[in-house]
């Protein structure tokens, strides 16, 4: 059943990088500068503050990392999305 | 039964008049890849030809490899494939180990420290364009600009970047149909083992060992100085590898967004209302640069080969098969993007347009730079105000990059 609520393109979710699997090529940064943030030396991704964005500007900046470094955390199991 | 390719994909002719978007779109319309047979100079191979499939193999460096046969569709042998290697031949994990070496200076944030130098060059270049009233667009604009920003980023000095221009235009050259002369740059190695089978690479190696020689005995705040002390578990960069790093940076950060600026020229002829959108809205500078990239697609493609047996598109691939992702396909796959012919400057951040790859390991390291150096460019043509009057563009003729040589303008 899927839940109609989980589709609010408005409802925040939370997301998540994975720096291992991070290439810094700097899509999220790019689409997001309030919520990534590349290191000035590592060039590799992470979050800003609480890391939470719209649920579709959150899936745009999943589908944009060309590594799949960044994934949305269900905030109700804590597996990643 | 299998559909082949309309027109002879590995004819650098077939691309002499630009983007052969009705083939490409024949082929985007076929079921499954659409495959080439073999000629006298190459194994037969698939083309990847819509967005979708062409971003499954470019983000499945595991099945469909870099490291294992060329990234072109002619092959080389074992030996020409290892002296040749930079990063982009490679697979991860070795390979993202090297591009971690120097992508903290190429991230949005970081690339906008170079914006105040890039503007001034753009300006130079268009004060040029005023002063002559015109010329070849291609050599006043779209050649200089990239190649001074690459070049101050790695560290070559001004004096030496008229010499790498042109070692970039010969290096183009061994990807045409033009018989290179083996001996040029007083070459000794075999053509066979050269980057683009082209001496220009031997010239340029040369160079790049003698000017990391200097900067290891004086470093600078520059890239070269950063790769020649690098280390990659606990070994510095050999001297081949050191060379092929340098001549995949100049090449990659100049050959592209020269196209790209020299399309902008055609853009701007034939899509002047959304140049107009942009003057009166900055914010959309961002999205016009996008565009003209995605329009420009300027390497037209980047061939894997296959590791083992897997199926894509309902077609049927075996190890050691020749896979063509066609980025000029899939940037005007209409499945993705609608009205794909048309310059728009309101198409959504997703999907994104495939220039610059299809994601993966290899997704292009100076993105970000190429978009501040266009974005650049059509700011300040658009604060000048300045009006072209563009001619038709003479075509270079690649099957690899989608380059123009030469653009008439006349300023208006």
């Amino acid at each position: 059943m899927s839940d109609p609520a989980l589709n609010d393109p408005t409802e925040l979710v939370q997301l998540a990088v994975d720096q291992d699997a991070c290439i810094g090529a700097g899509q999220c940064e790019m689409l997001e500068a309030e919520t990534f943030l590349l290191d000035d030396d590592t060039g590799i991704a992470a979050l800003t503050g609480a890391g939470t964005l719209p649920r579709q500007r959150a899936e745009d900046v999943v589908d944009r990392c060309p590594a799949r470094a960044i994934s949305m955390v269900d905030q109700d199991d804590g597996a990643g999305g | 039964m299998t559909p082949t390719a309309p027109i002879n994909l590995h004819d650098p002719q077939s691309f002499g008049s630009g983007i052969p978007h009705e083939a490409f779109a024949e082929m985007r319309a076929n079921p499954g890849l659409t495959w080439t047979p073999p000629s006298d100079d190459t194994k037969g191979f698939w083309s990847v030809t819509r967005h979708d499939d062409l971003v499954t193999v470019s983000r499945d460096t595991t099945t469909y490899s870099s490291g294992v046969g060329h990234i072109q569709i002619y092959d080389i042998d074992e030996d020409a494939l290892e002296a040749r290697a930079s990063m982009i031949d490679m697979d991860p994990p070795i390979h993202t180990r090297l591009r971690r070496l120097v992508s903290s200076a190429f991230t949005p944030r970081h690339v906008q420290n170079y914006k105040t130098s890039i503007r001034h060059r753009v300006q130079t270049r268009l004060d040029a364009v005023e002063a002559a009233g015109g010329g070849n667009w291609v050599d006043l604009v779209a050649k200089p600009i990239p190649i001074g920003v690459i070049c101050d980023l790695m560290g070559v000095p001004p004096e030496d970047h008229d010499y790498l221009i042109g070692l970039t235009d010969h290096l183009v050259a061994g990807t045409g149909s033009e018989t290179l002369e083996p001996t040029a740059y007083g070459n000794t190695t075999p053509l066979r083992l050269l980057p683009f089978n082209s001496p220009a690479a031997f010239a340029m190696s040369n160079y790049a060992a003698e000017l990391g020689e200097r900067r290891r005995v004086d470093p600078q705040d520059d890239l070269i100085s950063k790769l020649i002390a690098a280390e990659i578990d606990g070994e510095r960069l050999s001297t081949d590898e050191f060379a092929n790093f340098f001549r995949l940076m100049i090449f990659a950060g100049n050959e592209t967004t020269r196209s790209s600026m020299a399309h902008l020229a055609l853009h701007l002829r034939q899509f002047p209302e959304m140049f107009e959108a942009v003057r009166a809205d900055r914010s959309l500078l961002g999205a016009v640069a996008d565009e003209v990239i995605r329009y420009a697609s300027s390497i037209l493609y980047f061939r894997r080969t296959v590791t083992v047996p897997t199926t894509l598109a309902g077609t049927d691939l075996a190890v050691g098969d020749k896979v063509v992702m066609w980025y000029c396909s899939a940037n005007f796959d209409e499945s993705e993007f609608p009205n794909p012919y048309e310059f728009r400057i309101d198409r959504p951040p997703v999907p994104p347009h495939v220039a610059f790859g299809g994601g993966g390991a290899h997704f292009c390291l100076g993105a970000s730079l190429a978009r501040l150096e266009i974005s650049e460019l059509i700011d300040e043509i658009l604060d000048r105000e300045l009006a072209l009057e563009v001619g038709e563009p003479t075509y270079t003729e690649s099957n690899f990059v989608n380059g123009i040589e030469q653009l008439e303008v006349t300023v208006l």
